[in-house]
């Protein structure tokens, strides 16, 4: 397990050394909390909103954090294989596991460090938490899951293609896992039955839901067990296939 | 203490396939343990893919290989953690330092922290790199900097075979000469064995205790540099002439003398067993010619010779901008080998190797 620390340091200590990458990922969550939260939090004046717009919105801002260290995660991977430093570490005994998951998990870290600003910034705003700090902590849970969740797709699409465009590219698909949700406003509201169908598989609504609930209602326990059996399932998948394909990729004697 | 086969490397019938290209063909090697093995061979002769099979990093399609007494496709987490890589293209990380880097690997390798920072230092100093601003990130280092901390970084575990592909290519004179004396300090003090794979004959006449030539996938000799030197004759006749057009001429006059000969611009080069046997012979037929002689001198053959002799083309024609200084004149040229007419006797089969479009400034005639 040594590896697997020695490896998440390292990928800490790299992605800290590009601050110009990390900004804009910032600057995205902090935008949807503003914009959203300005534009749209007469929503919570509709008739069975339970909570305020800014509880709500927030996850989104999460989410669109985890996309962005996802995005890390998967350029860290690439450029160290093009820089033939992947090859370089494949020859020592460290562990496949490691080498995937250490850019993973550092990643999900640093979103770790960005939702406790984003909360921070939210309490300042005036968020009122219905389960107060350890429902927060919950929140940086849930979100460290799903950032690993995101990850391993990144990783898996960086280690397929092996290209930086091609796994850039591959990050559009987290578009419909945002958007294609109850990401502005509660599902009940949503009137195009495909959209409400589409929101209903896609993964990205339960861990809203999780995250809401935790914010706006109190310690609800469905939403937040969904919540959390679905972030696992999502996160096992995508870490499993990076595996899986860092395993196919690196085939050694 | 290791015995020498724990440090050996043997192969037989080693063979790799990409589709329908067969990129090495049936290698035999064997390599004896605490020696510097020379493999040499043209770029695409398949030295490389070598390399990777020996370290783990391509399954062979068929064929055995030992490296360091472990079998490379069934114990290769075993053979990992006995030898040592420099692959060509070096394996860095541009964003860290190369203590880190180094600390990071030794660490990869079991090192405690302690142990691991101190391994940095160690090999910072051994590839005379100490002296380097502690803060400066790696993708700021010259290339020659980059190729020494790419070997210290395969040194980080004590490796006993050390395996170092192309480590010159591309390097100037001074850097390419402290890899040298670092190769040969490694082998002669720690008993490494090194297999070392390059374009420039130079490199592995100074360094090989043994060498092997690969063209085409298919190992074409083997031996000491001497032997095979010995293989073109122990001794060459460089004969001067004013212009090009009498050098073919020449050569063509001594066809009856010097079965081996090599135009090469104004100069003949050609191979005897005893050169004092034949020069009065040259001499009186150059005379005879017509032809003025402006120099005549008698050397040792260069792996060069060997090398053109068995491939048809000079080891570095296909990169020639990374010349060594030290590699001398000609080398730049565009290589044309093929048989003459004038001896009549089997000759190589024609082939030409093109030098990147290059245009030929020289020409080279090898005959048998």
């Amino acid at each position: 397990m040594i590896d697997v620390v020695l490896l998440v340091r390292r990928s800490l200590l790299t992605t800290l050394r590009v601050p110009a990458a990390i900004i804009p990922s910032i600057a995205i969550s902090v935008f949807f909390l503003f914009v959203y939260n300005s534009g749209l939090s007469s929503v919570s004046a509709l008739p069975g909103f339970q909570g305020s717009y800014l509880g709500f919105i927030l996850p989104v801002s999460i989410v669109s954090a985890a996309v962005s260290g996802a995005g890390l995660a998967g350029q860290a991977l690439i450029r160290d294989i093009e820089a033939g430093y992947f090859t370089k570490v494949l020859l020592t005994p460290a562990s496949r596991l490691s080498i995937v998951w250490g850019p993973m998990i550092a990643s999900a870290i640093l979103l770790v460090a960005q939702v406790v600003a984003i909360l921070l910034l939210g309490l300042l705003l005036g968020l009122n938490p219905a389960t107060g700090w350890l429902g927060m902590l919950a929140v940086v849970g849930y979100a460290f899951l799903w950032g690993m969740a995101f990850a391993g797709y990144a990783a898996f699409m960086a280690l397929r293609t092996k290209n930086s465009a091609a796994a850039q590219a591959a990050t559009f698909a987290f578009f419909p896992l945002i958007f294609l949700s109850a990401t502005f406003v509660p599902l009940e509201y949503i009137q195009a039955g495909w959209l409400r169908a589409a929101a209903k598989v896609n993964p990205t609504t339960y861990v809203f839901d999780a995250m809401r609930a935790l914010l706006n209602e109190g310690w609800s326990v469905r939403p937040l067990l969904v919540g959390l059996a679905v972030t696992l399932a999502f996160a096992s998948l995508t870490g499993g296939l990076a595996l899986w394909e860092a395993r196919r990729a690196t085939r050694l004697a | 203490m290791t015995t020498d086969s724990d440090r050996s490397i043997t192969t037989s019938g080693l063979r790799r396939d990409f589709g329908p290209l067969r990129a090495v063909a049936d290698v035999d090697l064997a390599v004896e343990g605490g020696t510097v093995f020379g493999f040499l061979g043209p770029n695409g002769a398949g030295k490389s893919t070598v390399v990777k099979m020996l370290t783990t990093i391509l399954r062979p399609t068929a064929g055995q290989a030992l490296v360091a007494g472990y079998d490379v496709q069934r114990q290769g987490a075993k053979v990992r953690s006995a030898i040592g890589v420099a692959l060509q293209d070096v394996g860095l990380d541009a964003l860290m330092t190369a203590r880190e880097l180094l600390a990071l690997q030794a660490r990869l390798f079991g090192a405690s922290a302690a142990e691991a920072r101190e391994t940095a230092e160690r090999l910072l100093v051994t590839v005379d790199l100490s002296d380097v601003d502690p803060k400066k990130r790696v993708g700021e280092y010259s290339g020659g900097m980059k190729r020494r901390l790419d070997l210290a970084l395969a040194l980080v575990h004590d490796p006993l075979v050390l395996f170092l592909d192309e480590p010159t290519t591309g390097l100037d004179p001074v850097s390419r000469a402290a890899i040298w004396e670092e190769v040969r300090r490694l082998n002669r003090e720690q008993g490494i064995t090194v297999f070392l794979t390059t374009q420039y004959l130079e490199e592995a006449d100074r360094l090989a205790d043994r060498v092997a030539i690969i063209d085409r996938g298919r190992i074409v000799a083997e031996g000491t540099p001497r032997e095979l030197k010995r293989r073109v004759g122990d001794e060459v006749v460089d004969l001067q002439f004013g212009d090009d057009g009498e050098a073919e001429r020449a050569a063509g006059v001594l066809a009856g003398v010097a079965p081996q000969r090599q135009v090469s611009g104004p100069e003949v080069r050609i191979y005897a067993a005893v050169a004092a046997e034949i020069v009065p012979e040259v001499v009186r037929r150059i005379d005879e010619a017509g032809l003025s002689l402006r120099g005549l001198s008698v050397a040792q053959p260069t792996l060069d010779d060997v090398f053109l002799r068995l491939t048809g083309r000079r080891a570095e024609s296909a990169d020639a901008g990374d010349q060594p200084a030290e590699a001398g004149g000609g080398s730049d040229d565009a290589v044309e080998t093929g048989s003459r007419g004038g001896g009549g006797a089997a000759t190589d089969a024609a082939r030409t190797s093109d030098a990147g479009g290059r245009t030929a400034s020289r020409r080279q005639e090898v005959q048998k």
